[in-house]
């Protein structure tokens, strides 16, 4: 083999090299920052809600899906099949790659929190649709947009638990929500506070949420106004 | 010259290594869609048949490796030669010798059925096996850890990556292979059949059967799948012992209380026990109860005069139903159990 030869395979591979590592440092990123009121939210740190509730949360996962980014320049990004799990247990999924950073500013950002209806009656899907992510209900098909589970003393349930599934694909149940944000600054993270869906909530009344219901919609509708820019 | 020979072996013995990586051939397979039967409803297009993605599905359909404790496989309820029933049992076992709520479908032409199970709360074929894997009663297992246990085994790292081009276990891949298998579960070479392709002919009983089925039973067990595909009160007293209220869960629609999905007629001379509960034992046990059906709350429509047939006619529309036994598919090699 001639040293022409090598050279050419030797810069074959670290042009792959610089595909894998240019990824995520020049990605534009949405920072989810998850809070129970004025503080960060850590699995099995005691809360106590504005209803009184003394709790602890286990697991937090929420479906982000159908992002749309519009900057100051007025000009929109839609990427195709935005569907990311948010997962308190997971860090690098609290940061949502959307495109390459041109240093733009955001002046507006939309996203469903949840499945569309379309995408819950497709089959099996991948990545972070697959259904081994536990986000899929096994009885009744369709995704679970957000779920909650934890512990409170006010919950007279087995070991204390409580367990909000929230999902529902189908009119009157559909659990999807829209999210709309203006962030006024350059550097931003978006907020989500549980303690907000906490205040609306007595833990002694309603603790287990597992189906598409009345009580899941009210739910969906409460975890709206968790999201905010700051 | 010749040094520019070598060059140009060289980068193509480059290509030809890498295009092997990139891809290994599959072998399409296509189901057979019966002449005057309608277009299937499954979706081929997001998960094209090949004969390496059917095998991985009949390895994953035979393998207790689903349950929790590698005791139930899908087989251990479905079983071929009962056109994939669970036959004589009411109500199909489960792991621990637990005994589930209803009694097991047959699996056949589903890629024509856009619901499943016994209530309809299952919207895609790809996501149905997850209701059995993670039913405490049946297998009683995760997908997650499923896909775990098979990521594990070099047999399924084999068979992944002949059937999608990837040893990496995916729930997604896994669902699709079962998928696969169970697409190819077409029934279409009854006498009934044959007969309606004017290879046969029916009996005069059996043609006799045939015209009383068209009268009395053909509105929901519509030809050619024998459903229609919707879900029906067909007049069961509610089996206190289980309290399915059956549809009612999924909708929470009071018009759905006590339906339940209108199974295909297809080998359901094989099929027996008979109704979600497993309730009837014999054909003649299902007729006589239309024979003489009560009207109760929520009654099929079509069910409201009882057929008042005699018992002749009884025994002929029997005999009719019987010729929608299918041996060749109860019988099929390529779905029996895999010999490696």
């Amino acid at each position: 083999m001639s040293s022409k030869q090598l050279l050419c395979f030797f810069l074959m591979l670290s042009f792959f090299q610089i595909g894998f590592t240019q990824e995520k440092g020049d990605s534009l990123v949405l920072p989810f920052n998850l809070k129970f009121d004025n503080s960060k939210l850590l699995s099995h740190k005691t809360y106590i809600s504005k209803n009184q509730d003394t709790l602890s949360i286990d697991l937090f996962r929420f479906y982000v899906s159908n992002i749309e980014i519009q900057f100051s320049d007025k000009s929109i990004f839609k990427p195709a099949n935005s569907y990311h799990l948010i997962a308190m247990d997971d860090p690098n999924s609290l940061q949502v790659s959307i495109c390459k950073n041109e240093n733009k500013i955001i002046s507006k950002i939309s996203f469903s929190i949840g499945i569309d209806s379309t995408t819950n009656v497709s089959g099996a899907l991948s990545g972070d649709l697959d259904p081994t992510k536990g986000m899929y209900w096994a009885w009744q098909s369709g995704y679970i947009n957000m779920k909650i589970e934890g512990k409170s003393s006010s919950c007279l349930t087995r070991k204390n638990e409580f367990q909000f599934h929230i999902g529902g694909y189908l009119y009157p149940y559909y659990a999807i929500r829209k999210i709309v944000l203006y962030p006024n600054k350059e550097q931003f993270e978006i907020a989500v506070d549980l303690g907000i869906l906490f205040s609306n909530l007595k833990l002694s009344e309603t603790n287990s949420i597992m189906i598409p219901s009345k009580i899941a919609m009210d739910i969906a509708n409460f975890s709206q106004s968790m999201f905010t820019i700051e | 010259m010749r040094k520019k020979y070598i060059n140009i072996i060289f980068i193509g013995i480059i290509i030809l290594v890498s295009l092997a990586f990139v891809k290994k051939m599959t072998t399409p397979v296509y189901i057979d869609i019966p002449k005057n039967w309608k277009k299937p409803n499954y979706d081929f297009s997001k998960n094209p048949l090949t004969q390496e993605g059917f095998e991985l599905g009949r390895a994953l359909f035979y393998d207790p490796i689903l349950s929790r404790d590698s005791t139930i496989s899908c087989a251990s309820c479905h079983l071929q030669a009962t056109g994939f029933a669970h036959v004589d049992h009411e109500l199909s076992h489960g792991i621990d010798g637990k005994i589930g709520k209803r009694n097991a479908m047959a699996l056949v032409n589903l890629a024509w059925s856009k619901s499943f199970m016994w209530d309809g709360g299952v919207n895609h074929l790809d996501m149905q096996p997850l209701n059995p894997i993670e039913n405490h009663d049946e297998m009683d297992e995760t997908l997650e850890n499923v896909v775990q246990k098979l990521q594990k085994s070099t047999k399924y790292k084999a068979l992944f990556l002949a059937a999608f081009g990837s040893s990496k276990v995916t729930g997604q891949l896994t669902l699709k292979a079962l998928s696969q298998f169970e697409l190819l579960l077409v029934s279409s070479n009854s006498k009934y059949d044959k007969v309606m392709r004017n290879e046969m002919q029916f009996t005069e009983k059996e043609q006799n059967g045939y015209t009383l089925f068209k009268q009395n039973c053909a509105s929901c067990h519509t030809e050619p799948l024998f459903t229609n595909g919707t879900f029906e009160n067909n007049g069961l007293s509610l089996d206190t012992t289980l309290n399915d209220y059956g549809r009612i869960k999924i909708t929470n629609n009071e018009n759905d209380y006590l339906k339940f999905k209108v199974p295909t007629l297809r080998n359901v001379q094989f099929t027996f026990p008979y109704m979600h509960d497993g309730r009837f034992k014999t054909l003649n046990e299902v007729v006589n109860h239309y024979n003489n059906i009560q009207k109760t709350k929520n009654l099929a429509t079509h069910l409201m005069q009882p057929m008042h047939l005699s018992d002749n006619e009884r025994v002929d529309l029997v005999l009719f139903i019987k010729t929608l036994t299918d041996k060749e598919f109860l019988f099929d090699t390529r779905f029996n159990y895999p010999k490696n």
